[in-house]
């Protein structure tokens, strides 16, 4: 066995849950490390594992991580020491008087914010961002036939950067709003952020949600270790065997040039949504997994996102950990700023109920999807994107009310099975337009593909023999086939209140171990790896 | 009537508001509406209603949102 990885910054492969050398090696290696060691010893363990797995994936960038912690871990202190001040202060003085001192404190206290948001967010948008800034200004600049253009920086990008920003900035917002007290263990702060099975691809944890349980580690529990391992299996079969294999489709699709008709790239844009969405899901699921085997209950990311009715819900369902910090430290801070208040309340009198409140929440919905289309990367096709369903989710505000008046005047009923079913599908085929955008290799790209999906619709290009050339047989669209319906079925079931592992925990021991075991055989049967196969990161490690 | 139903009867009419306890959860005042209450309360009650006190759990019925604008406005 290729032993390299054990290099820093060498291990890579490993960014994938599912690769030999993290499901074989570094995990069980890491557990049984974990087992062995004394209680008061464990958390320590865990905190040096987590940092030994980001320096095998980035190596010497590894100090991005430490630093962006110690900064946390300072300002942290700094504006509980100023809210400490304040409130000795504030008490001192008579009641009628503290209203108007205390906006010095709350200056000072923005100050602080401001400082560990820029040096966060600034720090993410110079390594991330300011290559794509300077491509674009000297496109500018060429277009004016300027002489000089701009030399492009390169940086090393440590994996994970645009999670565990995110994660500090939340840190050190909800110490200033008194939602959290600021850590004065390191330790404690600097496993909350490096916390190895989140790393990579999130999910994006506030501190109240995991800081305290990962800091009181607990034993491995048996039941903990089945029901982690079954979620990790689970994982995997959506990743290896569907995920890995539509591959070649989406690849062909995507990446040629050539012109295929509209019907194949309906359902190359099909494919990659299916695609995305196995391979993502099925890594949070190897996250929630691994951090239940160590005693920890990760949020979940993902809620069935294909069951939603509108493109809100949809949101609401896919990547919640990023959709609810953009809520909590983007959307809510614009609309509940002085202007936007005052907007509202003007507007409202002006132009009513309905399109009152509208403007300011546009303005705070545009910033929300201008910010998540370029946080998944920096390229025009990423803020089309965004934009996308900046759009159909502020349509979506505004016909509200005329779509209800239509629904009642033609006897419509929102809540027939029907209606419902016709939203889902509405809303699906609404995902995949955006996802076909979101996958092209340009705007340009994804107008084209867009374009020729529609105007050249037919099904009869959709022959096995076309299907073979572009890299999936029969047998790879019945094995897809059925094991969608396998997770369509277990999602049907959670969706309608049955948890199906509290189902299958309640079944007799020999009954589990034998899903498991044909589980696991399932992905050696019918995994996408090995000869013929080439092997697909995360997909989500690269945002 | 009491004023801060007379509010919540002006930005959305139809709501049993002295009952429900659900307004957020289920879906009886949108974002939306949620953004003009908040205007208008801190017309009302003199208060600022900071981003973190936008929580279901405040505006899910009446009588959280009177907890809310009373803590709020002892606040110092």
């Amino acid at each position: 066995m290729d032993l390299s990885f054990l290099l820093a910054g060498a291990g890579a492969s490993m960014t994938s849950f599912f690769a030999p050398t993290f499901l074989f090696l570094f995990l069980p290696a890491s557990l049984i490390l974990y087992a062995a060691v004394p209680k008061k010893a464990k958390k320590y363990v865990l905190l040096g594992e987590s940092y030994l797995f980001f320096w095998f994936i980035s190596g010497a960038l590894l100090l991005y991580l430490v630093l962006s912690t110690a900064a946390i871990y300072g300002f942290g202190i700094w504006l509980e020491k100023i809210q400490e001040r304040m409130k000795t202060a504030l008490k001192a003085l008579p009641k009628e008087e503290r209203k108007a001192a205390k906006p010095a404190y709350i200056h000072e206290q923005r100050c602080v914010v401001t400082l560990a948001v820029i040096l966060h967010i600034g720090l993410l948008l110079v390594i991330k961002y300011s290559g794509f800034l300077i491509e674009n200004v000297n496109g500018i600049l060429s277009f004016l036939n300027s002489p000089i253009l701009l030399g492009t920086p390169r940086y090393l990008m440590p994996i994970g950067i645009s999670f565990f920003s995110l994660q500090a900035v939340s840190y050190v917002v909800d110490v200033y709003h008194g939602l959290i007290k600021a850590d004065r263990n390191f330790f404690r702060l600097a496993l909350f952020m490096s916390f190895f099975p989140q790393i990579v691809e999130g999910p994006i944890v506030r501190y109240s949600q995991t800081a305290e349980a990962l800091w009181n580690v607990q034993p491995i529990r048996y039941q903990n270790l089945t029901m982690g391992l079954q979620r990790v299996v689970y994982g995997m079969m959506k990743k290896v065997v569907v995920a890995d294999r539509l591959n070649p489709l989406v690849q062909a699709v995507f990446d040629q040039t050539h012109q295929y008709d509209g019907g194949i790239i309906a359902l190359g844009a099909i494919a990659y949504t299916v695609q995305l969405y196995m391979d993502f899901s099925g890594a949070m699921d190897a996250v929630v997994g691994v951090a239940q085997i160590f005693g920890i209950t990760m949020p979940e990311n993902f809620r069935r996102p294909f069951f939603s009715k509108t493109i809100s819900e949809f949101w609401m369902r896919w990547h919640i950990s990023l959709g609810s910090w953009f809520k909590d430290y983007i959307f809510y801070p614009i609309t509940a700023s002085k202007r936007m208040k005052n907007l509202t309340s003007s507007a409202r009198k002006k132009i009513g109920n309905h399109f009152g409140p509208l403007i300011a929440g546009s303005m705070a919905l545009f910033c929300v999807w201008f910010c998540n289309g370029l946080w998944h990367g920096a390229a025009w096709s990423f803020i089309f994107f965004g934009m996308y369903h900046f759009v159909l989710i502020l349509l979506g505000n505004m016909i509200g009310p005329a779509v209800k008046k239509v629904n009642g005047k033609l006897h419509l009923r929102a809540e027939s099975r029907g209606y419902r079913y016709m939203q889902i599908v509405r809303t699906a085929i609404l995902v995949v337009i955006g996802e076909l955008f979101f996958r092209a290799v340009s705007v340009q790209s994804g107008f084209n593909l867009c374009g020729r999906m529609f105007t050249t619709f037919s099904f009869t290009g959709l022959s096995f023999d076309t299907m073979s050339k572009l890299g999936i047989d029969v047998q790879d669209l019945i094995i897809v086939g059925i094991t969608l319906v396998f997770v369509f079925i277990v999602s049907l079931l959670n969706e309608k209140g049955i948890s199906v592992r509290e189902k299958i925990a309640a079944w007799p021991i020999v009954w589990r171990w034998v899903l498991l075991y044909a589980l696991i055989l399932y992905i050696v049967i019918f995994g996408a790896y090995g000869f013929g196969y080439i092997p697909v990161d995360p997909m989500y490690a690269q945002f | 009537m009491d004023r801060l139903i007379e509010i919540l009867e002006d930005i959305q009419p139809d709501v049993d508001y002295e009952n429900c306890t659900n307004l957020i959860d289920g879906h009886f005042l949108s974002s939306l509406d949620i953004i003009s209450l908040i205007a208008e309360l801190e017309d009302e009650y003199d208060i600022t209603v900071p981003a973190v006190e936008i929580v279901p759990a405040n505006f899910n019925s009446v009588e959280a949102m009177r907890k809310m604008i009373e803590r709020l406005q002892e606040e110092f």
